[in-house]
C-alpha cells in the first residue's frame, strides 16, 4: 500500500510535465488548471448572486412583505366568495341532514373534528356538555348551532370551522348536535354551563 | 526508516512521532460514535412510535435528540479530527507532536465534557440552541480544550523541518482559529447558577448568532478538518500526486471567506432583517464551486487509480465520502434559495441533508482514515477486508434508505402544509394529518439507521481483532535536515511564500473570516431595534419565565418551531405572521429548525388550560395520532421558584424592565398566577396540588405565546398584515 517515499506514487503519462517539486511526507501536488467548467460554475454562481442581490435590495424587487401582502389579496378574495355562500344557513338544505343518512355523516365529522374538545356523544369536557338544555352561545336553534360552528368563537377557544370544513359537513355536525339532545351518558357528563334554553 | 534520503546540505535531525496520544483519539471516537448512533436510532423509533419514549423523562425526544446531535459533532467526530490532525501533522510538518502532555490533556478534559456534557443533556440542563446546548461550565471547558488543541497545531508548526505547510494544515489552520471565535461568540452568558444561564442576546439577535454559529459549526467543524483529512489521506492511501494546486488555492480561500456569510440561510422567511436574509442565501449558492473545488480534487487525485478504490476499504471508503460531500454541498445551495428552502425548512428534508453529510461524508471518511492509521500505528495489518467492505455495505444502503425516506417525508410534508382549495381553505387543516401521513418514512429511516448502526459495529469488532493482533515495536525513528538548512526556492509565488509562514497564514485565515462575519452581525447586533424599548410586549411574568425554563428543559425546540412565516398557508393554519418585536425578550429565541408537531407562535389562548393539561398527560386523548412523548411528570414535578429573584435580576441586567418590587414579589407572584391555573383545572377535577408543579408554570407560558401579539392588535398598536390591503 502506501508509503512514506514519493517515489511510490504513480504519475499518469500525461501528467509527467505537471508534477510540481512539492513533497509533503511523500505527497506530491500536480500543476493542472482549474477546469473551465468549475470556473464558469464559480463566475455563474457570483454574477446570479450579484444580480439577484442588487435586484432585491436596490431595483425594486419586491420584499417578503410584499409578496406575503399579494397573495393574501388573492386569497382574502377566495375566502370572501366562499364565505359569502358558507354564511347563509337555508333552512330547505339543512332539513335534507336531519334525516338518517345524514345523522350518520354528522356523527362522522363530529367524531373527526369535535370530539377532542366535546367528547363522545358530546358529553362535554374541554368544550360544554352538548345534550344538556344549557347553552353558553347558542339560543338552542339550529341556525344560531350552525352559525356558532362557522364563526367560532375565540374567547370560548371554540375554532370557525367555516375555514376548515365544507358547508355540508358543518349542516351534518349541526343536524347531528341538534340530534343527541338528552342523550343519556354512561358515566362523565359535564355539569351545565351557561343559561337553559330548550331546544327548537 | 528515514523520511528522505539523507541530502548533502543540513545537519539531519533526528525524531519520532506521538502515536500514544492518536491511538487515544481514536478509541475515543469509536466508543462515542457508538453510543451517538444508538441514540440515533432510538431517537428515530420514538418518531416512529411514541411508545419508544418509554415513559421516562430522561429518554424522551426532546433530550435525547440533543445528546444524539451533540455526541455525534463534538464526541464522535470531534475525536476523529483530533485523531486525524495529529497523526496528519506530524508528518507533515515532520516534527513530533509540540506538546504530547497537553494533547493528553486535552483528551482527558474532551471526554470529561463529552460525559457529563451528555449527562447533563438527559438531566434537562440545556441552553435551547441547537448544536449549543451544554451549559455554561461545558461552554468554558469546550474554550480552553480548543485553544489547547490550537496551541498545539501552532506549536508543532514552530518546531517544523518542512519550510512550506501543505494544503491539509491550511484547512487544520482554518478550523482552529474560525470554531474558536464561533463558539466564544455564541457562548457569551449570564450565569443564574451552576448549571442555569441566558444568552445576552435575545431573539433577532441570538437567531442570527446562534446560526451564524450553526451554520458554521457545519462548514468549520464537519467540513473544513475533513478536507484538511481528505487532502492527507486520499493521495497517501492511492499513491497518487494531487490533482491540482492550483485549485487547491482558490478554493480553500474561496471555501473559508464564502462559508462564514451563509449562516442567514437557517432564517429566511423569519424576522431577521431582509438584507441579511439575501445576503445569506446568494453567498449560499456561491458556495457551490467552492466546495466542489475540493470534491474534484479529492476525485481526480484518484485517476489511474480506481482499480485500487475497488479493492481496499480506505479507498473504498473515502472515494465514496468525497462523492457524498458533493452530494450534499449541491444541496444545500439548492435548498437555500428562498423558494425551495420554503417548501424545505421545517420539514425532513433538512433531516436528510444534514445525514447526507454527517453519514455520507463524515463517517465514511472516519471509517477510510481510521482504517489507514490503525494498522500502521499498531504495527500490524487490517483483520478483515471483508468485513471493512460488509460494513461499507451496510453503511451505504442504510444511508440511501436515510435519504430516500427524508426526500419523501419532507417534500410530502411541505406541499400539504401548503395545500390550499379555492376558497382559500387549508386542504389539511389538521397538523396531525400530515404528521401521520410521513409515518411510514419514519420506519424506513429507523431501519436505514439500524444498518448503519450494525455497519458501525462490524468496524468495532474489525478494529478490535485489528488491535489485539498488534505486534509491540519500538517508536520509529526518523530523520530529516533542520529547517533553518532550507534555501528558499527559486522563483516562489506570493502564496508558495506564504506557505513558509504559518504565522501569517494563521492571521489571514483569521482576516478572511471575521470580514463575512462583521458585516453580517454588527448592523443587527448594534441595532437598538430589536431590544427591549417601547414596545408593545409585556416581559415574562415570574410563572411564564419558569414555564419558558420548562419548554427549554425538556426541548420542546425540538419538535415544534415558534416562528410563523409570511405566507398564507402559515397565516391560515397559525395565526398573524411573526413580528421582529414580539422576540425581545426571548432568552434564548426558540424558533427552532423542525416542525415534527406544529408552530406554538400563536398557540396561546387558542386552547383552555384544561386542554393542555390533558394533552402533557396524554397527548393522544386530544389530538388522536399525535406521535408526541408522555409528559406525565409535569403533573408531579415542583416548579424551581428558588432560583427565581436570580433569573429575573440577571433578565434585568440584561435590559428587561423588571422592576425592584416584581423581583421582590416575583415568588408570591407566580403562586398566584400558579393558582389561577390551578383552580381553573379543578373545575375540570384536577386536584389543587398541581398549582406548584411545573405543569402549571409551562401552561401559563404556553398560553402568554403570541398573548401580546393578539392584544396589541386589538388595541390598534399592530396591523395584523394578513388583510394584503396595507
Amino acid at each position: 500500500m502506501s508509503t512514506e517515499n514519493k517515489s511510490e506514487n504513480i504519475i499518469l503519462d500525461d501528467e509527467k510535465a505537471l508534477v510540481l517539486d512539492h513533497d509533503y511526507d511523500g505527497i506530491q501536488e500536480l500543476d493542472h488548471p482549474l477546469p473551465s467548467w468549475w470556473i464558469a460554475t464559480f463566475v455563474g454562481t457570483v454574477v446570479f448572486g450579484v444580480l439577484y442581490g442588487m435586484y432585491y435590495l436596490w431595483a425594486g424587487g419586491l420584499t417578503l412583505e410584499e409578496e406575503y401582502a399579494q397573495d393574501m389579496l388573492k386569497i382574502n378574495k377566495a375566502k370572501a366568495e366562499l364565505a359569502s355562500k358558507v354564511d347563509v344557513f337555508d333552512q330547505k338544505a339543512y332539513s335534507t341532514w336531519t334525516t338518517k343518512v345524514g345523522l350518520a355523516k354528522g356523527a362522522e365529522v363530529f367524531e373527526e373534528n369535535c370530539m377532542t374538545c366535546h367528547e363522545e356523544n358530546g358529553k362535554g369536557d374541554i368544550g360544554p356538555n352538548l345534550t344538556d338544555e344549557y347553552w353558553l352561545l347558542s339560543d338552542g336553534t339550529a341556525e344560531s348551532v350552525y352559525s356558532i360552528v362557522n364563526k367560532g368563537n375565540e374567547d370560548n377557544g371554540m375554532p370557525a370551522w367555516g375555514e376548515v370544513i365544507s358547508k355540508d359537513e358543518m349542516y351534518a355536525a349541526t343536524a347531528y348536535v341538534m340530534s343527541i339532545q338528552g342523550f343519556e351518558h354512561k358515566s362523565g357528563a359535564k355539569e351545565p354551563q351557561g343559561k337553559k334554553i330548550p331546544r327548537k | 526508516m528515514s523520511t528522505e534520503q539523507v541530502s548533502h546540505q543540513g545537519e539531519m535531525e533526528q525524531f519520532s512521532y506521538d502515536d500514544k496520544v492518536v491511538k487515544k483519539y481514536i478509541l475515543a471516537s469509536l466508543f462515542w460514535g457508538f453510543a451517538a448512533l444508538l441514540a440515533g436510532v432510538t431517537i428515530a423509533f420514538q418518531l416512529s412510535s411514541w411508545k419508544f419514549n418509554f415513559g421516562l423523562e430522561w429518554l424522551t425526544f426532546g433530550r435525547l435528540r440533543p445528546l444524539h446531535t451533540n455526541a455525534a459533532i463534538f464526541a464522535f467526530v470531534g475525536n476523529a479530527i483530533f485523531a486525524g490532525v495529529f497523526y496528519s501533522l506530524q508528518r507533515l510538518a515532520k516534527a513530533r507532536l509540540f506538546n504530547s502532555f497537553m494533547a493528553n490533556f486535552q483528551f482527558w478534559l474532551w471526554q470529561l465534557i463529552i460525559a457529563g456534557g451528555g449527562l447533563s443533556l438527559l438531566l434537562g440542563y440545556s441552553h435551547g440552541k441547537e448544536y449549543a446546548e451544554l451549559e455554561w461550565p461545558f461552554d468554558i471547558a469546550i474554550a480552553i480544550a480548543w485553544v489547547l488543541f490550537g496551541v498545539n497545531i501552532l506549536g508543532t508548526l514552530w518546531k517544523r523541518r518542512e519550510k512550506h505547510i501543505y494544503v491539509a494544515i491550511w484547512f487544520y489552520i482554518s478550523t482552529f482559529v474560525t470554531v474558536a471565535v464561533l463558539h466564544i461568540v455564541n457562548s457569551i452568558e449570564i450565569p443564574v447558577s451552576l448549571m442555569k444561564s441566558y444568552p445576552v442576546y435575545a431573539g433577532v439577535q441570538d437567531a442570527l448568532v446562534q446560526w451564524w454559529y450553526g451554520h458554521n459549526a457545519v462548514a468549520f467543524f464537519l467540513t473544513t478538518p475533513f478536507l484538511g483529512l481528505m487532502y492527507y489521506f486520499v493521495p497517501k492511501a492511492a499513491n497518487r500526486p494531487v490533482y491540482s494546486y492550483r485549485l487547491s488555492i482558490i478554493h480553500f480561500w474561496s471555501l473559508i471567506f464564502l462559508y462564514i456569510w451563509a449562516g442567514p440561510h437557517h432564517l429566511l422567511y423569519s424576522t431577521l432583517p431582509e438584507w441579511a436574509q439575501t445576503v445569506g442565501m446568494v453567498f449560499s449558492v456561491a458556495l457551490w464551486a467552492p466546495s466542489w473545488g475540493g470534491m474534484i480534487n479529492g476525485l481526480l487525485t484518484l485517476r489511474g487509480a480506481w482499480d485500487k478504490v475497488r479493492r481496499d476499504p480506505v479507498l473504498k471508503f473515502l472515494a465514496t465520502a468525497v462523492t457524498f460531500y458533493g452530494m450534499a454541498t449541491f444541496e444545500g445551495p439548492l435548498m437555500s434559495i428562498k423558494s425551495v428552502n420554503h417548501l424545505a425548512h421545517f420539514t425532513d428534508w433538512v433531516v436528510g441533508h444534514v445525514h447526507s453529510g454527517t453519514i455520507g461524508w463524515n463517517y465514511m471518511m472516519v471509517a477510510g482514515i481510521f482504517y489507514f492509521m490503525i494498522p500502521r500505528i499498531w504495527n500490524t495489518t487490517l483483520y478483515s477486508v471483508k468485513l471493512a467492505n460488509l460494513q461499507f455495505w451496510t453503511a451505504t444502503i442504510g444511508l440511501l434508505m436515510y435519504m430516500m425516506s427524508m426526500w419523501t417525508a419532507g417534500i410530502t410534508q411541505g406541499l400539504m402544509w401548503r395545500a390550499l382549495d379555492d376558497g382559500g381553505r387549508l386542504v389539511y387543516p389538521q397538523f396531525i394529518e400530515t404528521v401521520v401521513k410521513i409515518i411510514p418514512m419514519y420506519w424506513v429511516r429507523a431501519f436505514g439507521g439500524v444498518l448503519i448502526l450494525i455497519g458501525f459495529m462490524f468496524m468495532l469488532y474489525n478494529i478490535f481483532k485489528t488491535i489485539q493482533q498488534a505486534k509491540k515495536e519500538e517508536e520509529p525513528v526518523y530523520q530529516a535536515p533542520a529547517l533553518s538548512s532550507a534555501k528558499p526556492e527559486a522563483h516562489a509565488g506570493t502564496h508558495r511564500k506564504l506557505e513558509g509562514m504559518p504565522m501569517v497564514f494563521t492571521i489571514l485565515a483569521l482576516l478572511a473570516i471575521l470580514v463575512g462575519s462583521l458585516i453580517e452581525l454588527v448592523p443587527t447586533l448594534t441595532s437598538h431595534k430589536y431590544l427591549a424599548q417601547k414596545t408593545f410586549m409585556k416581559p415574562y411574568s415570574p410563572l411564564e419565565l419558569v414555564g419558558r425554563d420548562v419548554y427549554i428543559k425538556e426541548g420542546c425546540y425540538v419538535c415544534h418551531s415558534q416562528l410563523v412565516r409570511p405566507s398564507p398557508d402559515e397565516y391560515i393554519r397559525y395565526g398573524t405572521v411573526s413580528l421582529a418585536e414580539e422576540h425581545v425578550y426571548d432568552r434564548p429565541f426558540q424558533w427552532g429548525s423542525r416542525r415534527i408537531g406544529p408552530d406554538l407562535a400563536r398557540v396561546g389562548g387558542k386552547y383552555n388550560h384544561m386542554w393542555h393539561y390533558k394533552h402533557m398527560i396524554d397527548p393522544r386523548a386530544v389530538t388522536p395520532g399525535s406521535i408526541m412523548p408522555v409528559y406525565d411528570w409535569l403533573e408531579t414535578k415542583k416548579y424551581d421558584h428558588k432560583t427565581l429573584r436570580k433569573k429575573m435580576k440577571v433578565m434585568a441586567s440584561l435590559g428587561v424592565p423588571y422592576s425592584e418590587d416584581e423581583i421582590d414579589n416575583a415568588i408570591e407572584n407566580a403562586k398566584a398566577q400558579a393558582m389561577g391555573i390551578a383552580n381553573e383545572l379543578s373545575e375540570s377535577g384536577v386536584s389543587k396540588d398541581i398549582a406548584d408543579k411545573e405543569m402549571v408554570a409551562l401552561i401559563a407560558y404556553l398560553q402568554k405565546l403570541g398573548a401580546d401579539v393578539k392584544q396589541a392588535i386589538k388595541d390598534g398598536k399592530v396591523i395584523d398584515k394578513a388583510g394584503g390591503a396595507e
